[in-house]
């Protein structure tokens, strides 16, 4: 606000609702307070561990980044987070495409709709740990993981396509326009619902992309050849501290990158879309 | 009550063949269920002829049904009782057959698309080769030349509608639909579209209704403007536009248009006695 002064006697003029804010732009303010809020994180860590007040299994940070200076070690972990990475992509490309799948059945044949939408609910409920037992002896201990992880990414994405390409996905105006212009089906997908779709569909994305990277390590567990999840579990059962938080932290990294960039797309998609 | 008018005062263009209607609507009513048994009748015993190369506009109250009307004519709602027919088909296989053209309030155009393609729509739709010069030659008429490759959220509100004009105009239609295409424009705009659209309209001459509450924009488009009176929507009053053309604004000015538009008005009032 101004400040009032011997002039504020004639009519004051009428202060813009949103008068610009002096400093920088609203995009580096918002970068500037992401990283102090990681940077807090990190040093809150860190005094943790120093302090030692969370036991022997909380170590300091600077522990965890001096143990994978090592050569070998960093080895380990990284061969181990390729083997997750590989299982979560192919889980993610898994589970998008079993999810555009249904969802075009329930779109193409909607008394199937409910259906699906109740089967995907309930394959979603099961607790991964449940079926654990029934994957290892299915598709064995080496596709697992990749199954788990398709679970995780295909649910959410058939949220996503299914409302994307539903009829509360698009304005109804413009199905008038097209009902009345003569579109047919196929040319109403094609034209109207597909394009409009990607935002939601890309949304979907952007929650199912760390669900592969959290599903493919929790696959792991059951027992997989290789991977950040069985880093985990041994070093876990050897009481390897460093190590564990090593992988953890990998596993992390991994996620928030998965997250990272598919909001980037989602975000290209939607100025390209609106 | 429900009065008709099958036949054109002689002063209609002259250029029109007169013996069946383009559109035409007999007994037609429309009602709702609300749930628990309730209904409400959006229209009762409506019957409309609209002649080929005629230009009709309805007037009424909000909630009259008059958009009903135009949503079935345009295959988007079934009367409940009655038929609706357009060149003596089903409005639906006039959609289907892309003889169609519409513009709504909203003007719904792809938001992903530049304003060519969405011109060009109904030429996909329709599957077949988009005419370019045809596209190109609609945007120009519609003073759009220069903002081919702009995106909707680009424009004006007015230049949106101009373009969703020109999509309903761009296969040739046989019959024109136009739902309160300016409902959404200030005044100034709003009027400039109206002679831009009178001008258009001329050069055309498409079977058009045209749905809206402002009585000076029909006045000044329509050869014939139906008054609807609401709840159950009828037909009130029919009144012939006798105001030659090409109009121009000067029309407006005229004593004939203002006498016109205080008895279209005062029509809308549900209290006042009919004519």
């Amino acid at each position: 606000m101004s400040v009032p002064t011997a002039r504020a006697a004639t009519p004051a003029r009428p202060v813009p609702a949103r008068a610009p804010v002096p400093g920088p732009h609203p995009a580096v303010r918002s970068g500037v307070s992401t990283t102090a809020g990681v940077v807090v994180l990190l040093v809150a860590a860190e005094v943790l561990g120093r302090t030692g007040v969370l036991g022997p299994s909380w170590p300091p940070l600077s522990d965890v980044v001096t143990y994978l200076g090592e050569p070998a070690r960093r080895e380990t972990v990284l061969r181990a987070a390729s083997a997750t990475v590989a299982s979560a992509g192919r889980g993610l490309l898994a589970g998008v495409l079993a999810a555009a799948a249904a969802a075009a059945v329930g779109l193409l044949l909607p008394p199937l709709r409910p259906g699906l939408d109740r089967l995907a609910a309930i394959l979603h409920a099961v607790p991964v740990i449940a079926l654990a037992p029934l994957l290892i002896t299915t598709v064995g201990r080496e596709q697992t993981p990749t199954v788990v992880a398709g679970l995780g990414a295909g649910f959410v994405m058939f949220v996503a396509f299914s409302s994307g390409l539903g009829p509360a996905g698009r304005a109804s105006t413009h199905d008038d326009v097209f009902t009345a212009l003569g579109a047919n089906r196929w040319r109403r997908l094609l034209r109207l619902q597909l394009p409009g779709a990607v935002p939601t569909v890309l949304d979907g994305l952007t929650l199912a992309a760390p669900a592969a990277v959290l599903g493919a390590t929790i696959g792991e567990w059951f027992g997989a050849p290789r991977g950040l999840g069985v880093l985990i579990v041994s070093a876990m059962q050897n009481f390897q501290t460093t190590l564990l938080w090593s992988a953890a932290g990998c596993a992390t990294l991994l996620s928030l990158a998965a997250y990272g960039l598919t909001t980037a797309a989602q975000r290209l998609a939607v100025r390209r879309v609106s | 009550m429900s009065r008709t008018t099958p036949a054109l005062a002689p002063d209609a263009p002259p250029i029109l063949e007169q013996t069946r209607g383009a559109i035409s609507l007999s007994g037609v009513g429309r009602s709702f269920a609300l749930g628990r048994g309730r209904t409400v009748t959006a229209l009762e015993e409506l019957d409309l002829e609209i002649a080929d190369g005629e230009f009709v506009a309805i007037v009424g109250p909000s909630g009259c049904g008059k958009s009903t009307v135009l949503r079935m004519v345009a295959g988007l709602d079934v009367p409940t009782t009655g038929t609706v027919a357009v060149e003596g088909r089903s409005p639906r296989e006039l959609a289907r057959s892309h003889r169609l053209g519409v513009a709504f309030q909203e003007h719904a155009l792809l938001p992903w698309a530049s304003v060519r393609a969405n011109v060009a729509l109904p030429f996909r739709l329709a599957g077949r080769p988009v005419d370019r010069a045809r596209v190109d030659g609609l945007l120009d008429l519609v003073g759009l030349a220069g903002f081919e490759g702009a995106r909707p959220r680009q424009l004006s509100g007015g230049m949106r509608q101009r373009a969703a004009i020109a999509r309903a105009l761009v296969l040739e239609p046989d019959v024109l639909l136009l739902d309160e295409p300016f409902g959404a424009l200030d005044a100034v705009t709003r009027r400039r579209m109206n002679k831009e659209l009178a001008r258009i309209w001329a050069e055309q001459r498409i079977t058009t209704l045209l749905v809206t509450h402002d009585v000076e924009e029909a006045l000044f488009l329509a050869d014939r403007v139906v008054v609807m009176s609401g709840r159950p929507g009828r037909v009130r009053h029919v009144h012939q536009v006798g105001l030659a053309r090409p109009r121009d604004s000067s029309v407006t000015r005229s004593e004939e248009f203002h006498e016109a538009v205080d008895l279209l008005t005062g029509l809308l009032d549900a209290e006042s006695p009919a004519p």
